[in-house]
């Protein structure tokens, strides 16, 4: 068992911190994009699962996707229900500089996040008391194992030698594949082909994107899990490729449609943050350029792809961070250097093609599960409580429909 | 304690899975107090 180091724990709990505020931050730029009769519910989709997730993970979620290895690295056993055996003095196993509560809290802000990016996807038309029983299924039995494969040292990707800093699979490419499925599943809003739906607080949607920018830095800088020259690494690169994103993002909605989108910039910014996140603490500030810049090119043709089939992924959850994680995934194997991190590995440009087959297998099996299971939980809560809301309150809005509030009083 | 925390957030979910999906019957789901809001702050 390691000792505490002060620096460690304050980055840690100050990065644990900045995680959290991600989440209210996504409520606003997902609440911005919606139309401001179903703004309240979209926000409260966020702010509800911060609290929801932060319950289940203390009783289950952390010993499921942390926990001593229940078999072939699937899953953790329950040995640290309701963390029990968990507390202040540092884990054999995980962040040996820091008391074990505060990796538990650190990763519990991860996994409040990344159901939340989901529903994106069934914004304006899902049911409430479905979007409660979905989220809890969900975190439950697709992110706790996926953590598990990925984090654990005893997860079968884990052993393969996959590289994720800070969760371009175990978020983004889960939380992006279970939006695109949730999106087919759910169906398309009301009256979407007649006309379009505008966002209807630009402003806020900024505001959201730049506090996700923000606490960013506590995901990524904080998955060094040290106060230490990785994280500074993490923290530049982090903050370069969601530059570069935003400026390509800006750049091609220019050129393609004559004026340089506002919105474009705070989705280009995130959909760098996402590419960087599985290969922040593991190539150079060069190659997190380079990246930005790819991730600004996909994730703008995914987006209009998306537009082209007609799938109702609403806010572009699975454009950004299903694609986005999955190219940040992919290029992590081709950029890593131990060079910066010697913990890591060399991809494919030091010399490491193998690297690339892993995070290839790694994508397609987090892609795949996510699928599936997001389609199962999906069919599962369809049975207890309808998942889509009425046509009447569909017309209404979902605030005054499932909440009984309205966002403005003019 | 756990079995108690268990059981706490078991009574949530009770609760949870008993209670109505709508806040109003879709019979009363119209945006009018939506209109009337806006009505009454522009009258003001």
């Amino acid at each position: 068992m390691g000792t505490i180091d002060s620096g460690d724990t304050a980055w840690l709990l100050v990065s644990t911190a900045l995680v959290m505020l991600m989440t209210p931050g996504l409520a606003l730029f997902y609440g911005g994009l919606v139309r401001r009769k179903n703004v309240l519910s979209t926000i409260m989709h966020s702010f509800f699962i911060l609290a929801l997730v932060s319950v289940t993970w203390v009783l289950w979620g952390y010993s499921l996707a942390f926990g001593p290895d229940a078999g072939l690295g699937l899953i953790g056993r329950l040995d640290w229900l309701g963390l029990e055996g968990v507390g202040p003095a540092p884990s054999a196993t995980y962040a040996p500089s820091v008391p074990h509560l505060a990796f538990v809290a650190f990763q519990m802000m991860f996994a409040v996040i990344t159901p939340a990016l989901i529903t994106g996807a069934f914004a304006e038309r899902k049911r409430f008391k479905a979007f409660v029983l979905f989220s809890v299924a969900w975190s439950t039995l697709v992110y706790a194992p996926i953590a598990h494969w990925v984090w654990s040292p005893d997860g079968w990707l884990s052993h393969l030698g996959i590289l994720d800093f800070a969760g371009g699979t175990v978020v983004h490419l889960a939380s992006g594949v279970a939006a695109l499925v949730a999106a087919l599943m759910v169906g398309r809003r009301m009256g979407l082909l007649e006309s379009a739906t505008e966002p209807h607080d630009v402003p806020m949607t900024l505001l959201g994107a730049g506090l996700l920018w923000f606490g960013w830095f506590g995901f990524n800088a904080g998955s060094a899990l040290g106060a230490n020259g990785v994280a500074a690494v993490a923290l530049v690169t982090t903050n370069t490729a969601a530059a570069m994103a935003a400026l390509t993002w800006v750049t091609l909605s220019w050129l393609h449609r004559g004026s340089p989108s506002v919105i474009g910039a705070a989705v280009g910014a995130v959909a760098g943050l996402v590419a960087i996140t599985p290969a922040a603490g593991f190539v150079t500030p060069a190659g997190a350029i380079l990246i930005g810049s790819g991730v600004g090119v996909v994730c703008y043709g995914a987006s209009l792809l998306r537009l082209r089939s007609r799938v109702d992924d609403a806010l572009d959850v699975f454009a950004v961070h299903g694609v986005g994680g999955a190219f940040g995934a992919l290029a992590t194997g081709v950029f890593a250097t131990v060079a910066v991190n010697p913990a890591g590995r060399d991809g494919l440009l030091g010399g490491n093609a193998a690297q690339v087959g892993i995070q290839l297998l790694g994508i397609t099996a987090v892609a795949a599960y996510s699928a599936a299971a997001t389609a199962g939980i999906l069919l599962l809560v369809n049975l207890v409580v309808r998942i889509r809301v009425p046509r009447e309150a569909e017309e209404a809005g979902l605030d005054v429909a499932q909440h009984g509030e309205i966002a403005y009083q003019s | 304690m756990i079995i108690a925390a268990f059981l706490a957030f078991g009574a949530l979910l009770a609760a949870w899975l008993t209670a109505p999906a709508e806040r109003h019957r879709p019979a009363e789901v119209t945006p009018q107090p939506m209109v009337e809001l806006a009505a009454e702050a522009q009258a003001a």
